[in-house]
Protein backbone atom coordinates (compact mmCIF):
# COMPACT_ATOMS: atom_id res chain seq x y z
CA UNK A 1 0.00 0.00 0.00
CA UNK A 2 1.22 3.10 -1.21
CA UNK A 3 1.88 6.04 1.86
CA UNK A 4 -0.27 8.83 1.45
CA UNK A 5 1.60 12.17 1.76
CA UNK A 6 -0.81 14.84 4.45
CA UNK A 7 -0.80 17.92 2.91
CA UNK A 8 -2.62 21.56 4.27
CA UNK A 9 -4.14 23.12 1.64
CA UNK A 10 -4.82 26.63 3.80
CA UNK A 11 -1.84 28.37 4.20
CA UNK A 12 -1.50 30.50 7.25
CA UNK A 13 0.35 33.38 7.37
CA UNK A 14 2.99 33.78 10.71
CA UNK A 15 3.48 37.38 12.30
CA UNK A 16 6.92 38.00 12.02
CA UNK A 17 8.68 38.49 15.61
CA UNK A 18 9.00 42.80 15.66
CA UNK A 19 4.59 42.29 14.97
CA UNK A 20 4.62 39.89 18.17
CA UNK A 21 7.08 41.83 20.24
CA UNK A 22 5.26 45.23 19.65
CA UNK A 23 1.89 44.12 20.49
CA UNK A 24 2.93 42.21 23.47
CA UNK A 25 4.25 45.71 24.59
CA UNK A 26 0.94 47.48 23.55
CA UNK A 27 -1.59 44.96 25.06
CA UNK A 28 0.99 45.25 28.46
CA UNK A 29 0.62 48.75 28.79
CA UNK A 30 -2.79 49.07 27.99
CA UNK A 31 -3.40 46.40 30.80
CA UNK A 32 -1.29 48.20 32.76
CA UNK A 33 -3.15 51.16 32.28
CA UNK A 34 -6.41 49.92 33.10
CA UNK A 35 -5.19 48.64 35.96
CA UNK A 36 -4.53 51.62 37.14
CA UNK A 37 -8.05 53.15 36.12
CA UNK A 38 -9.51 50.63 38.53
CA UNK A 39 -7.54 50.38 41.40
CA UNK A 40 -8.32 54.19 41.07
CA UNK A 41 -11.76 54.17 40.99
CA UNK A 42 -11.50 51.56 43.74
CA UNK A 43 -9.60 53.79 45.93
CA UNK A 44 -11.85 56.94 45.15
CA UNK A 45 -14.86 55.26 45.61
CA UNK A 46 -16.75 55.57 48.88
CA UNK A 47 -16.58 52.48 50.82
CA UNK A 48 -19.53 50.40 52.03
CA UNK A 49 -18.57 50.86 55.55
CA UNK A 50 -19.20 54.59 55.41
CA UNK A 51 -22.29 54.40 53.50
CA UNK A 52 -23.36 52.04 56.12
CA UNK A 53 -21.57 54.26 59.04
CA UNK A 54 -24.02 57.20 58.03
CA UNK A 55 -26.95 55.36 57.67
CA UNK A 56 -26.44 53.52 61.85
CA UNK A 57 -25.69 57.69 62.84
CA UNK A 58 -28.95 58.74 61.06
CA UNK A 59 -30.75 55.64 63.03
CA UNK A 60 -28.99 56.30 66.28
CA UNK A 61 -30.07 60.14 65.75
CA UNK A 62 -33.61 59.54 65.18
CA UNK A 63 -34.01 56.74 68.24
CA UNK A 64 -32.15 59.40 70.99
CA UNK A 65 -34.53 62.08 69.39
CA UNK A 66 -37.52 59.58 70.05
CA UNK A 67 -36.14 58.89 73.83
CA UNK A 68 -35.83 60.33 76.76
CA UNK A 69 -31.93 59.68 77.47
CA UNK A 70 -29.74 63.12 76.77
CA UNK A 71 -26.60 61.86 78.01
CA UNK A 72 -22.88 61.62 76.47
CA UNK A 73 -22.36 58.48 76.21
CA UNK A 74 -20.53 55.88 73.83
CA UNK A 75 -22.49 52.83 72.29
CA UNK A 76 -21.26 49.96 70.12
CA UNK A 77 -23.11 48.50 67.07
CA UNK A 78 -21.71 46.26 64.39
CA UNK A 79 -18.22 47.27 64.26
CA UNK A 80 -19.00 50.81 64.85
CA UNK A 81 -17.93 52.78 67.74
CA UNK A 82 -20.51 55.74 68.18
CA UNK A 83 -19.82 58.86 70.53
CA UNK A 84 -22.69 60.38 71.39
CA UNK A 85 -22.22 63.61 72.96
CA UNK A 86 -24.93 65.69 73.70
CA UNK A 87 -24.42 70.29 74.92
CA UNK A 88 -27.17 72.50 75.81
CA UNK A 89 -28.55 74.64 73.41
CA UNK A 90 -30.42 77.61 74.62
CA UNK A 91 -33.73 75.88 75.68
CA UNK A 92 -32.74 73.13 73.40
CA UNK A 93 -29.92 70.19 72.95
CA UNK A 94 -27.27 70.03 70.09
CA UNK A 95 -26.35 66.05 69.57
CA UNK A 96 -22.98 65.51 67.84
CA UNK A 97 -23.07 61.51 67.08
CA UNK A 98 -19.27 60.36 65.46
CA UNK A 99 -18.57 56.66 64.10
CA UNK A 100 -15.46 55.08 64.69
CA UNK A 101 -14.19 51.88 62.90
CA UNK A 102 -12.10 49.37 64.45
CA UNK A 103 -8.81 51.21 63.61
CA UNK A 104 -10.15 54.26 65.64
CA UNK A 105 -10.31 55.94 62.52
CA UNK A 106 -13.17 58.47 62.64
CA UNK A 107 -15.63 57.08 59.49
CA UNK A 108 -18.84 59.44 59.24
CA UNK A 109 -20.70 62.59 62.03
CA UNK A 110 -23.96 64.34 61.90
CA UNK A 111 -25.08 66.81 64.49
CA UNK A 112 -28.73 68.21 64.79
CA UNK A 113 -30.58 70.28 67.42
CA UNK A 114 -33.28 68.18 68.81
CA UNK A 115 -35.85 68.90 71.57
CA UNK A 116 -35.24 68.62 75.24
CA UNK A 117 -38.15 66.29 76.09
CA UNK A 118 -38.78 67.36 79.52
CA UNK B 1 -5.81 32.41 3.68
CA UNK B 2 -5.78 33.83 6.97
CA UNK B 3 -3.30 37.11 8.27
CA UNK B 4 -1.47 36.49 10.94
CA UNK B 5 -2.02 40.43 12.14
CA UNK B 6 -1.33 40.51 15.64
CA UNK B 7 -1.02 44.27 16.03
CA UNK B 8 -4.55 44.81 14.62
CA UNK B 9 -5.98 41.60 17.11
CA UNK B 10 -4.22 44.07 20.16
CA UNK B 11 -5.50 46.93 18.94
CA UNK B 12 -9.22 45.94 18.81
CA UNK B 13 -8.31 44.20 22.54
CA UNK B 14 -7.02 47.89 23.54
CA UNK B 15 -9.97 49.20 22.38
CA UNK B 16 -12.58 46.92 24.45
CA UNK B 17 -10.67 47.39 27.39
CA UNK B 18 -10.66 50.94 26.87
CA UNK B 19 -14.13 50.91 26.64
CA UNK B 20 -14.65 49.33 29.59
CA UNK B 21 -11.86 51.29 31.75
CA UNK B 22 -14.12 54.63 30.56
CA UNK B 23 -17.57 53.01 31.52
CA UNK B 24 -15.90 52.27 34.81
CA UNK B 25 -14.98 55.45 35.22
CA UNK B 26 -18.12 57.13 34.03
CA UNK B 27 -20.27 54.80 36.45
CA UNK B 28 -18.12 55.61 39.56
CA UNK B 29 -17.98 59.48 38.57
CA UNK B 30 -21.72 58.93 38.89
CA UNK B 31 -22.37 56.91 41.91
CA UNK B 32 -20.35 59.32 43.84
CA UNK B 33 -22.26 61.55 42.67
CA UNK B 34 -25.37 60.92 43.35
CA UNK B 35 -23.80 59.71 46.88
CA UNK B 36 -22.45 62.70 47.48
CA UNK B 37 -25.98 64.39 46.56
CA UNK B 38 -27.63 62.09 49.43
CA UNK B 39 -24.98 63.18 51.55
CA UNK B 40 -25.83 66.43 51.04
CA UNK B 41 -29.58 66.24 51.19
CA UNK B 42 -29.20 64.25 54.93
CA UNK B 43 -26.87 66.66 56.53
CA UNK B 44 -30.05 69.39 54.91
CA UNK B 45 -32.90 67.25 56.32
CA UNK B 46 -30.90 67.19 59.78
CA UNK B 47 -30.17 71.13 58.74
CA UNK B 48 -33.91 72.29 58.48
CA UNK B 49 -35.51 69.65 60.93
CA UNK B 50 -32.90 71.23 63.80
CA UNK B 51 -34.30 74.71 62.41
CA UNK B 52 -38.11 73.24 63.16
CA UNK B 53 -37.11 72.42 66.50
CA UNK B 54 -35.54 76.25 66.89
CA UNK B 55 -38.37 77.68 65.89
CA UNK B 56 -41.22 74.89 67.80
CA UNK B 57 -38.73 76.46 70.42
CA UNK B 58 -38.24 80.10 70.48
CA UNK B 59 -40.83 82.49 72.30
CA UNK B 60 -39.79 85.58 71.74
CA UNK B 61 -40.18 87.88 68.47
CA UNK B 62 -36.43 87.09 67.33
CA UNK B 63 -37.57 85.55 64.39
CA UNK B 64 -40.45 87.64 63.30
CA UNK B 65 -38.41 88.60 60.30
CA UNK B 66 -36.15 85.84 58.28
CA UNK B 67 -32.78 85.26 60.35
CA UNK B 68 -29.91 83.63 58.50
CA UNK B 69 -27.44 82.01 60.99
CA UNK B 70 -25.22 79.07 61.09
CA UNK B 71 -26.33 76.08 63.16
CA UNK B 72 -23.16 74.71 64.74
CA UNK B 73 -20.63 77.45 63.63
CA UNK B 74 -19.21 75.48 60.64
CA UNK B 75 -19.31 75.99 56.55
CA UNK B 76 -22.16 73.38 55.62
CA UNK B 77 -24.74 74.22 58.15
CA UNK B 78 -26.55 77.42 57.28
CA UNK B 79 -30.93 77.94 57.99
CA UNK B 80 -33.05 80.55 57.84
CA UNK B 81 -36.14 80.76 60.35
CA UNK B 82 -38.92 82.65 60.23
CA UNK B 83 -42.20 82.28 62.36
CA UNK B 84 -45.23 84.71 62.15
CA UNK B 85 -48.75 84.10 63.55
CA UNK B 86 -51.79 83.00 60.97
CA UNK B 87 -54.83 83.61 63.16
CA UNK B 88 -55.17 81.72 65.92
CA UNK B 89 -51.86 79.74 65.42
CA UNK B 90 -48.29 80.45 63.81
CA UNK B 91 -46.46 79.53 60.83
CA UNK B 92 -42.75 78.44 60.87
CA UNK B 93 -40.83 78.88 57.44
CA UNK B 94 -37.58 76.82 58.34
CA UNK B 95 -34.69 76.95 55.22
CA UNK B 96 -31.97 75.11 55.02
CA UNK B 97 -29.03 75.33 52.23
CA UNK B 98 -25.94 73.98 51.52
CA UNK B 99 -24.18 76.14 48.10
CA UNK B 100 -26.85 75.57 45.65
CA UNK B 101 -28.85 73.07 47.66
CA UNK B 102 -32.07 73.93 49.44
CA UNK B 103 -34.12 72.31 51.01
CA UNK B 104 -37.87 74.52 52.79
CA UNK B 105 -40.38 73.25 55.13
CA UNK B 106 -43.45 75.42 56.08
CA UNK B 107 -45.39 74.05 58.66
CA UNK B 108 -48.08 75.92 60.74
CA UNK B 109 -47.75 75.20 65.05
CA UNK B 110 -49.67 75.27 67.80
CA UNK B 111 -49.86 74.08 71.54
CA UNK B 112 -50.18 71.30 73.20
CA UNK B 113 -53.33 71.01 75.87
CA UNK B 114 -52.35 71.36 79.58
CA UNK B 115 -54.06 68.54 80.97
CA UNK B 116 -54.05 70.04 84.20
CA UNK B 117 -56.20 72.38 82.78
CA UNK B 118 -58.40 70.43 80.16
CA UNK B 119 -61.80 70.02 80.91
CA UNK B 120 -65.01 68.60 79.03
CA UNK B 121 -66.79 71.14 80.56
CA UNK B 122 -66.37 74.42 82.64
CA UNK B 123 -69.18 76.49 83.52
CA UNK B 124 -68.44 79.86 84.81
CA UNK B 125 -69.45 80.23 88.69
CA UNK B 126 -73.26 81.65 88.41
CA UNK B 127 -74.31 80.60 91.28
CA UNK B 128 -76.83 78.57 90.15
CA UNK B 129 -76.71 74.47 89.34
CA UNK B 130 -76.19 72.69 85.97
CA UNK B 131 -78.74 70.31 85.77
CA UNK B 132 -78.54 67.16 83.80
CA UNK B 133 -81.52 65.48 82.00
CA UNK B 134 -82.43 62.96 79.34
CA UNK B 135 -79.38 60.90 77.62
CA UNK B 136 -76.61 63.65 78.50
CA UNK B 137 -73.49 62.67 79.34
CA UNK B 138 -70.01 64.22 80.39
CA UNK B 139 -66.97 62.46 80.05
CA UNK B 140 -63.40 64.30 81.15
CA UNK B 141 -63.22 66.52 84.00
CA UNK B 142 -65.57 69.52 84.63
CA UNK B 143 -65.07 72.73 86.05
CA UNK B 144 -68.56 73.37 87.70
CA UNK B 145 -69.97 76.08 89.99
CA UNK B 146 -70.14 75.50 93.74
CA UNK B 147 -74.13 74.68 93.66
CA UNK B 148 -73.04 71.30 91.79
CA UNK B 149 -74.54 69.45 88.82
CA UNK B 150 -78.15 67.91 89.82
CA UNK B 151 -80.78 65.75 87.63
CA UNK B 152 -83.51 66.96 85.92
CA UNK B 153 -86.72 65.67 84.83
CA UNK B 154 -87.48 68.46 81.43
CA UNK B 155 -89.83 67.49 78.90
CA UNK B 156 -91.29 64.17 79.97
CA UNK B 157 -87.40 62.89 80.10
CA UNK B 158 -85.58 61.95 83.01
CA UNK B 159 -81.49 61.85 83.45
CA UNK B 160 -81.01 58.09 82.16
CA UNK B 161 -77.10 59.21 81.81
CA UNK B 162 -73.61 58.16 84.10
CA UNK B 163 -74.99 57.91 87.70
CA UNK B 164 -71.49 59.79 88.66
CA UNK B 165 -73.16 62.34 86.11
CA UNK B 166 -69.25 63.83 85.26
CA UNK B 167 -67.07 60.64 84.09
CA UNK B 168 -64.07 62.36 85.67
CA UNK B 169 -62.71 64.74 87.94
CA UNK B 170 -65.25 67.53 88.98
CA UNK B 171 -63.63 71.03 90.27
CA UNK B 172 -65.37 73.94 91.59
CA UNK B 173 -65.22 76.62 88.30
CA UNK B 174 -64.64 80.74 89.41
CA UNK B 175 -66.55 83.67 88.25
CA UNK B 176 -65.00 84.40 85.65
CA UNK B 177 -63.50 82.14 82.25
CA UNK B 178 -60.01 81.74 82.71
CA UNK B 179 -58.74 84.55 80.14
CA UNK B 180 -58.05 84.42 76.71
CA UNK B 181 -54.13 85.62 75.52
CA UNK B 182 -54.37 89.26 75.31
CA UNK B 183 -51.22 89.76 72.62
CA UNK B 184 -53.29 87.13 70.15
CA UNK B 185 -56.57 88.95 70.44
CA UNK B 186 -54.86 92.73 70.29
CA UNK B 187 -52.92 91.10 66.72
CA UNK B 188 -56.37 89.37 65.32
CA UNK B 189 -58.54 92.91 66.44
CA UNK B 190 -55.81 95.13 64.40
CA UNK B 191 -56.50 92.98 61.13
CA UNK B 192 -60.32 93.67 62.26
CA UNK B 193 -59.88 97.38 62.88
CA UNK B 194 -57.06 98.28 60.70
CA UNK B 195 -56.17 96.77 56.80
CA UNK B 196 -52.58 96.74 55.82
CA UNK B 197 -51.39 99.54 53.69
CA UNK B 198 -50.93 97.02 50.86
CA UNK B 199 -54.08 95.59 50.63
CA UNK B 200 -55.70 95.47 47.06
CA UNK B 201 -59.35 95.41 45.96
CA UNK B 202 -58.87 92.51 43.85
CA UNK B 203 -61.60 91.10 41.32
CA UNK B 204 -61.41 87.90 42.98
CA UNK B 205 -64.88 87.44 40.82
CA UNK B 206 -63.02 87.67 37.98
CA UNK B 207 -60.62 84.78 38.79
CA UNK B 208 -61.01 81.01 39.62
CA UNK B 209 -58.11 80.30 41.76
CA UNK B 210 -55.50 82.21 43.83
CA UNK B 211 -52.72 80.13 44.95
CA UNK B 212 -50.25 82.39 47.21
CA UNK B 213 -47.38 80.32 48.94
CA UNK B 214 -46.12 81.23 52.52
CA UNK B 215 -42.78 81.91 51.04
CA UNK B 216 -43.48 84.96 49.40
CA UNK B 217 -45.46 88.07 51.39
CA UNK B 218 -49.05 87.88 52.36
CA UNK B 219 -51.66 88.35 49.80
CA UNK B 220 -54.05 90.95 51.00
CA UNK B 221 -57.35 91.33 49.44
CA UNK B 222 -59.86 94.04 50.73
CA UNK B 223 -63.46 94.07 49.54
CA UNK B 224 -64.23 97.09 50.83
CA UNK B 225 -67.46 98.50 51.75
CA UNK B 226 -69.26 96.30 49.24
CA UNK B 227 -70.96 92.84 50.20
CA UNK B 228 -69.44 90.41 47.74
CA UNK B 229 -69.34 86.94 47.62
CA UNK B 230 -66.56 84.68 47.18
CA UNK B 231 -67.94 81.84 44.72
CA UNK B 232 -66.51 79.73 41.99
CA UNK B 233 -63.18 80.43 43.52
CA UNK B 234 -59.83 78.35 44.93
CA UNK B 235 -58.11 80.01 47.16
CA UNK B 236 -55.09 78.82 48.89
CA UNK B 237 -52.24 79.53 51.44
CA UNK B 238 -50.88 82.59 52.12
CA UNK B 239 -54.21 85.05 51.25
CA UNK B 240 -56.01 87.50 53.60
CA UNK B 241 -59.13 88.58 52.87
CA UNK B 242 -60.70 91.60 54.30
CA UNK B 243 -63.92 93.53 54.22
CA UNK B 244 -65.51 96.20 55.90
CA UNK B 245 -69.32 94.97 55.49
CA UNK B 246 -70.71 91.80 54.98
CA UNK B 247 -68.60 88.59 53.48
CA UNK B 248 -70.65 85.69 51.86
CA UNK B 249 -68.73 82.58 51.17
CA UNK B 250 -70.61 80.77 48.79
CA UNK B 251 -70.30 76.79 48.55
CA UNK B 252 -68.46 76.81 45.34
CA UNK B 253 -65.69 78.36 46.89
CA UNK B 254 -62.65 76.40 48.22
CA UNK B 255 -60.85 77.92 50.57
CA UNK B 256 -57.47 76.24 52.25
CA UNK B 257 -55.48 78.09 54.85
CA UNK B 258 -56.97 81.14 54.13
CA UNK B 259 -57.87 83.86 57.30
CA UNK B 260 -61.07 86.02 56.44
CA UNK B 261 -61.59 89.20 58.76
CA UNK B 262 -64.77 91.23 58.12
CA UNK B 263 -67.76 92.75 60.28
CA UNK B 264 -69.93 89.92 59.69
CA UNK B 265 -69.13 86.68 57.52
CA UNK B 266 -71.87 84.28 56.07
CA UNK B 267 -71.13 80.46 55.06
CA UNK B 268 -73.62 78.92 52.92
CA UNK B 269 -74.73 75.67 53.23
CA UNK B 270 -72.57 72.63 51.96
CA UNK B 271 -69.39 74.58 51.77
CA UNK B 272 -66.43 72.79 52.75
CA UNK B 273 -62.93 74.07 53.68
CA UNK B 274 -59.98 74.94 56.20
CA UNK B 275 -60.58 78.40 56.97
CA UNK B 276 -59.99 80.55 59.84
CA UNK B 277 -62.83 83.70 59.78
CA UNK B 278 -62.94 86.22 62.15
CA UNK B 279 -65.87 88.73 62.18
CA UNK B 280 -66.32 91.87 64.72
CA UNK B 281 -69.91 91.56 64.98
CA UNK B 282 -71.34 88.00 63.56
CA UNK B 283 -70.66 84.32 62.00
CA UNK B 284 -73.38 82.63 60.50
CA UNK B 285 -72.49 79.13 59.06
CA UNK B 286 -75.30 77.68 57.25
CA UNK B 287 -76.56 74.08 57.07
CA UNK B 288 -74.40 70.61 56.01
CA UNK B 289 -71.53 72.67 56.27
CA UNK B 290 -67.62 70.91 57.01
CA UNK B 291 -65.03 72.59 58.10
CA UNK B 292 -61.44 70.80 58.35
CA UNK B 293 -59.10 70.82 61.29
CA UNK B 294 -57.76 73.25 61.75
CA UNK B 295 -60.24 75.54 61.43
CA UNK B 296 -61.59 78.52 63.51
CA UNK B 297 -64.79 80.83 64.20
CA UNK B 298 -64.11 84.34 66.22
CA UNK B 299 -66.10 86.94 66.86
CA UNK B 300 -64.16 89.51 68.93
CA UNK B 301 -64.59 93.11 69.91
CA UNK B 302 -61.35 94.10 72.06
CA UNK B 303 -62.08 97.59 72.13
CA UNK B 304 -65.15 98.99 73.75
CA UNK B 305 -67.81 100.06 70.93
CA UNK B 306 -70.23 103.10 71.33
CA UNK B 307 -72.76 101.09 69.48
CA UNK B 308 -73.80 98.14 71.69
CA UNK B 309 -74.15 95.58 68.58
CA UNK B 310 -74.63 91.82 70.35
CA UNK B 311 -71.98 90.01 68.69
CA UNK B 312 -72.74 86.03 67.68
CA UNK B 313 -72.39 82.40 66.10
CA UNK B 314 -74.19 81.01 64.73
CA UNK B 315 -73.76 77.30 63.27
CA UNK B 316 -76.95 75.74 61.52
CA UNK B 317 -77.52 72.01 61.87
CA UNK B 318 -75.79 69.07 60.40
CA UNK B 319 -72.62 70.62 60.08
CA UNK B 320 -69.60 69.29 61.19
CA UNK B 321 -66.58 71.62 62.86
CA UNK B 322 -62.75 70.68 63.60
CA UNK B 323 -61.34 73.34 65.60
CA UNK B 324 -61.97 76.34 67.49
CA UNK B 325 -64.98 78.60 68.02
CA UNK B 326 -64.55 81.64 70.34
CA UNK B 327 -66.35 84.79 70.93
CA UNK B 328 -64.61 87.54 72.97
CA UNK B 329 -65.96 90.74 74.15
CA UNK B 330 -64.45 93.33 76.00
CA UNK B 331 -67.24 95.27 77.54
CA UNK B 332 -68.72 92.38 80.14
CA UNK B 333 -71.66 94.23 80.68
CA UNK B 334 -74.56 94.67 78.18
CA UNK B 335 -75.88 91.87 76.22
CA UNK B 336 -73.98 88.41 76.41
CA UNK B 337 -72.39 87.04 73.24
CA UNK B 338 -74.07 83.87 72.10
CA UNK B 339 -73.07 81.19 70.35
CA UNK B 340 -76.21 79.09 69.10
CA UNK B 341 -75.67 75.45 67.53
CA UNK B 342 -78.25 73.80 65.76
CA UNK B 343 -79.38 70.39 65.94
CA UNK B 344 -77.07 67.58 65.16
CA UNK B 345 -74.02 69.48 64.72
CA UNK B 346 -71.11 67.91 65.64
CA UNK B 347 -67.93 69.96 67.29
CA UNK B 348 -64.33 68.41 67.14
CA UNK B 349 -62.24 70.82 69.37
CA UNK B 350 -63.06 73.67 71.89
CA UNK B 351 -66.05 76.14 72.16
CA UNK B 352 -65.14 79.31 74.45
CA UNK B 353 -68.10 81.74 75.18
CA UNK B 354 -67.49 84.76 77.00
CA UNK B 355 -71.28 84.18 76.91
CA UNK B 356 -74.04 81.87 76.17
CA UNK B 357 -74.06 78.73 74.13
CA UNK B 358 -77.54 78.26 73.22
CA UNK B 359 -78.77 74.78 71.86
CA UNK B 360 -81.85 72.96 70.42
CA UNK B 361 -81.66 69.16 70.40
CA UNK B 362 -78.39 66.53 70.77
CA UNK B 363 -75.61 68.84 71.20
CA UNK B 364 -72.54 67.01 71.04
CA UNK B 365 -68.84 68.33 71.57
CA UNK B 366 -65.91 66.08 71.43
CA UNK B 367 -63.65 68.11 72.82
CA UNK B 368 -63.74 70.83 75.71
CA UNK B 369 -66.90 73.72 76.51
CA UNK B 370 -65.92 76.62 78.18
CA UNK B 371 -69.04 79.46 78.62
CA UNK B 372 -70.74 81.76 81.09
CA UNK B 373 -74.25 80.06 80.21
CA UNK B 374 -76.15 77.19 78.96
CA UNK B 375 -79.54 77.71 77.44
CA UNK B 376 -81.89 75.21 76.36
CA UNK B 377 -84.53 76.48 73.63
CA UNK B 378 -87.27 73.72 72.30
CA UNK B 379 -90.32 74.82 71.00
CA UNK B 380 -91.87 75.43 74.36
CA UNK B 381 -89.61 76.68 76.72
CA UNK B 382 -86.57 78.22 77.32
CA UNK B 383 -84.11 76.79 80.05
CA UNK B 384 -80.78 77.87 81.37
CA UNK B 385 -77.59 75.97 82.42
CA UNK B 386 -79.88 72.96 81.25
CA UNK B 387 -78.18 70.03 79.84
CA UNK B 388 -80.39 68.09 77.30
CA UNK B 389 -79.48 64.61 75.75
CA UNK B 390 -76.17 66.19 75.05
CA UNK B 391 -72.55 64.77 74.74
CA UNK B 392 -69.46 66.87 75.87
CA UNK B 393 -66.52 64.22 76.02
CA UNK B 394 -62.64 65.27 76.47
CA UNK B 395 -61.99 61.85 75.71
CA UNK B 396 -63.12 61.25 72.35
CA UNK B 397 -60.62 64.29 70.72
CA UNK B 398 -57.83 62.92 69.09
CA UNK B 399 -54.41 62.82 71.50
CA UNK B 400 -53.03 64.77 68.77
CA UNK B 401 -55.22 67.67 68.75
CA UNK B 402 -53.48 71.30 69.27
CA UNK B 403 -55.27 74.37 70.34
CA UNK B 404 -54.08 77.86 69.59
CA UNK B 405 -51.65 79.70 72.57
CA UNK B 406 -54.75 82.37 72.55
CA UNK B 407 -56.65 79.61 75.22
CA UNK B 408 -56.03 79.17 78.81
CA UNK B 409 -55.82 75.42 78.49
CA UNK B 410 -52.73 75.67 76.07
CA UNK B 411 -49.83 74.09 77.55
CA UNK B 412 -45.81 75.40 77.23
CA UNK B 413 -44.85 72.49 74.15
CA UNK B 414 -45.27 73.53 70.97
CA UNK B 415 -45.74 71.25 68.07
CA UNK B 416 -46.35 70.73 64.16
CA UNK B 417 -50.05 71.32 63.41
CA UNK B 418 -50.05 70.78 59.57
CA UNK B 419 -46.92 70.84 56.83
CA UNK B 420 -48.07 73.41 54.39
CA UNK B 421 -45.51 73.53 51.92
CA UNK B 422 -41.80 71.49 51.66
CA UNK B 423 -39.73 70.51 48.93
Amino acid sequence: MARKKLTIQTKVNASTILEVVVSMVIIILVFGIAMMIYANVVRMSLSVKKIKAQAILQQTLLQAEQTNDRSTQSLMIDEFRIEQEIKPYGNLADIHLTAYDANQEKIAEVEKIIGNNE
Amino acid sequence: MLKASALYIVIIIALVIGLICSSLIVSAYFYRMEYQKKFRYDQLENNVCSGVNILLASEDTSYAKARIFSLFGSDADSVSLQRFPWGVYDVGISKAFIQKDTIVKVFSFANAVDSSKWAALYLEDQDRPLSLSGETSIVGNAFIPKAGVKKAYVNNKAYVGDERLVAGKKDTSQKKLPQLKKDRLLMLDGYLSKKPVNAVTDSLLKTDSIQNSFLTAARFINFGRKVQTIKNATLRGNIILFSDTTLIIDNSAVLDNVLVFAKSIIVKSTFHGTCQLFARDSIHVEPNCIFDYPSCLGVLKVTSDKRDTPIKIEISEKTIFNGLIFTYQLKEDGILPLISIGKDVKIYGQIYSQGMIKYKDDLEVNGSVFTSLFVYQSSFNLMENMLIDSKLNSRALSPYYLTSDLMSVAGKNKKILQWLEKN
